[in-house]
């Protein structure tokens, strides 16, 4: 009877997969045309216009915007979106940014050793939306599993490696371009992330007209970057002060090439390292070789936060890193203490009763240890 | 005397610290013994470095985790021997139902402009949790409808990429210890906590009236005396 009832559901489970296999065939091969879904990004070929309270145009992205996000200008004038509308986003000016601190210096304390992992300066890129291509040279602005960004990311690669630091370039796709492509490349960034890896860099490039990245810096033409980060993950404060650090370097080494930071709804496997970070290198209807010289100019600015390769680890954190790392921390436990005092509570129906129940946990543990 | 990152070492154990003490009491509340978590978190997290190739093609790339997907793959086959077969059924209805609600968010999610969207990391864990919930209430079918489900998930794309032959890639549990799949079960066993509690709760507590003085005992918070006497007597 037991077998009979194991054996039937292990055949209904064989029926169900070949099923959903058999079914999904036909709408799982439709991602390789270019209806996609994807939660990040306009998939209508429309782009939002970020506006200011007297109408002046700030920005303009595909990425998918809502209320509360946030935008910080070329300038460092940092904005809040409080409205979405069409394709609108209307923000109001929160404050200006102060240029964030750099600080590096060539000191090989036992703390930064151990920070940056021995003399290594590994750096690791992968693309989440591998088929991400530029129009102009490309031919289209979306290649399944094979797009122009990964040229892209081949440039920025070379030109670090050039510069002394061992990179890992992943050139896994993570296509289709749907919902669950952050979902298939996390694995990829936790997989880079084993290799003791300084900084983590997704590589895409945005949809909006050429105008918003197009750019001449020291004589050539260029596409801007932009720097990305996700709001909802638990190192939201870590992350943005690795994208203020970064802007701040790229200021200085080559003015004009950073766009802004937008900080947008979402995680974008941003939890799993405080210095990963999402780079937008110009748009689909840019050119790639611009992108390519873009994105060469930033590299050349990243010994600036990352320390120089080759030399002794040398990074010594600015204050700000630290203070960062602290808001996290203090957000992070605050979280989990209040989420636990209100499962006691729950589960007790009072304070005291929570606090019964810790003492209780407190006298355990003493016990066991003594 | 240089200045010391010391903030950002912090953060990272701690925040290391805080996820695998969360993992470690998740699994508590499975019915592990303490030592069995610890080593189901070692297991995690060494595991986590290594990869089992499958079979793929030219364009295809796909590998099995032993951390983030062979790990949590034994601890449900254990909480699945050590249940009933009703339960078994529960958890088998979570698990395709999870798995189908993956693939359908893949299929049909759209964030509209005004709407609040939900980091896929965040809404697998709710959706299996939920639904886990719904089907079984218990926090053990949760934990395997949530894993278990989103594993389903990645099988079935395997599958798909083999069969149609496109090109793309399938890493099960390639994130270890922080892949979704673990992500998951944690989530769906606290949400289920949380949700069973609740509703408890509003129902307004459990009755105690004509209950055995012998039951009512065990619905009140013991003192840690009683919680000893507890602890001999549970020991098998």
């Amino acid at each position: 009877m037991r077998k009979g009832k194991i054996v039937r559901f292990l055949t209904l489970t064989i029926v169900y997969l070949l099923l959903l296999t058999v079914f999904t065939a036909d709408a799982l091969a439709a991602p390789q045309s270019s209806e996609v879904k994807n939660p990040h990004e306009r998939t209508d070929q429309g782009y939002y216009t970020i506006v200011d309270e007297k109408g002046k145009v700030l920005h303009q992205t595909a990425h998918m915007l809502t209320k509360g996000d946030e935008l910080i200008t070329a300038d460092n004038l940092r904005y809040r979106i409080t409205e979405v509308k069409g394709d609108y986003a209307y923000a109001r000016l929160i404050g200006k940014e102060e240029e964030a601190k750099l600080n590096v210096s060539s000191e090989n304390s036992f703390w930064s050793r151990l920070l940056a992992q021995g003399g290594e300066k590994n750096i690791g890129i992968y693309h989440t939306h591998s088929d991400e291509s530029y129009v102009p040279s490309d031919g289209t602005e979306s290649i399944y599993a094979n797009g122009g960004i990964f040229k892209v990311g081949k440039v920025f690669a070379n030109k670090l490696k050039e510069m002394g630091y061992q990179v890992y370039h992943s050139t896994r796709a993570h296509d289709p371009h749907d919902v669950n492509a952050y979902y298939r490349s996390r694995r990829t960034a936790a997989q880079l992330l084993q290799k003791n890896l300084s900084a983590l860099f997704d590589i895409h490039r945005d949809a909006v007209p050429p105008q918003v990245y197009a750019a001449n810096v020291k004589g050539q033409e260029i596409t801007k970057v932009k720097f990305v980060v996700g709001r909802t993950n638990p190192r939201f404060q870590s992350n943005l002060e690795f994208a203020k650090q970064l802007k701040a370097a790229v200021d200085k080494t080559h003015p004009g090439v950073v766009q802004g930071i937008l900080i947008a709804n979402s995680d974008f496997n941003q939890d799993l390292a405080p210095r990963a970070m999402l780079v937008e290198v110009g748009a689909h209807t840019n050119s790639r070789e611009a992108a390519e010289r873009g994105v060469a100019m930033f590299a050349e600015a990243l010994p600036k936060v990352l320390g120089a390769p080759g030399s002794p680890p040398s990074t010594e954190l600015p204050d700000a890193e630290n203070r960062s790392s602290a808001w996290t921390i203090f957000w992070i436990v605050l979280l989990v203490t209040a989420a636990a005092l209100a499962y006691l509570y729950v589960n007790t129906g009072s304070l005291e009763g929570a606090l019964d129940q810790l003492r209780n946990l407190y006298g355990r543990l003493l016990k066991r240890k003594g | 005397m240089p200045r010391v990152p010391i903030g950002t070492i912090l953060l990272l154990i701690i925040s290391l610290l805080i996820y695998f003490g969360v993992a470690q009491r998740v699994l508590d509340r499975l019915r592990l013994s303490d030592k069995a978590a610890l080593a189901a978190i070692a297991a995690l997290i060494i595991g986590g470095f290594i990869n089992i190739p499958l079979p793929g093609g030219p364009s295809i790339e796909a590998s099995l985790n032993v951390g983030g997907g062979i790990v949590p793959l034994f601890l449900s086959g254990y909480l699945l021997t050590k249940t009933t077969n009703i339960e078994r059924l529960r958890a088998a209805a979570g698990i395709i139902a999870t798995a189908t609600a993956i693939y359908l968010a893949g299929l049909f999610l759209e964030a509209e402009p005004e709407a609040m969207t939900i980091d896929p990391l965040y809404l697998y864990p709710l959706v299996g949790g939920v639904i886990a919930y719904l089907i079984g209430r218990s926090r053990r079918s949760a934990f395997i409808a949530a894993t278990m489900g989103i594993l389903l998930f990645d099988v079935v794309s395997y599958l798909r990429l083999m069969l149609l032959g496109i090109p793309g890639s399938v890493l099960i549990g390639g994130g270890g210890a922080f892949d979704a799949i673990i992500v998951a079960g944690i989530l769906a066993v606290v949400l289920a906590e949380f949700i069973g509690e609740s509703r408890e709760r509003l129902q307004g507590g459990p009755t105690e009236r004509g209950k055995a003085p012998a039951l009512l005992k065990r619905l009140r918070p013991l003192s840690p005396k009683q919680q000893e006497e507890g602890d001999h007597n549970e020991e098998r």
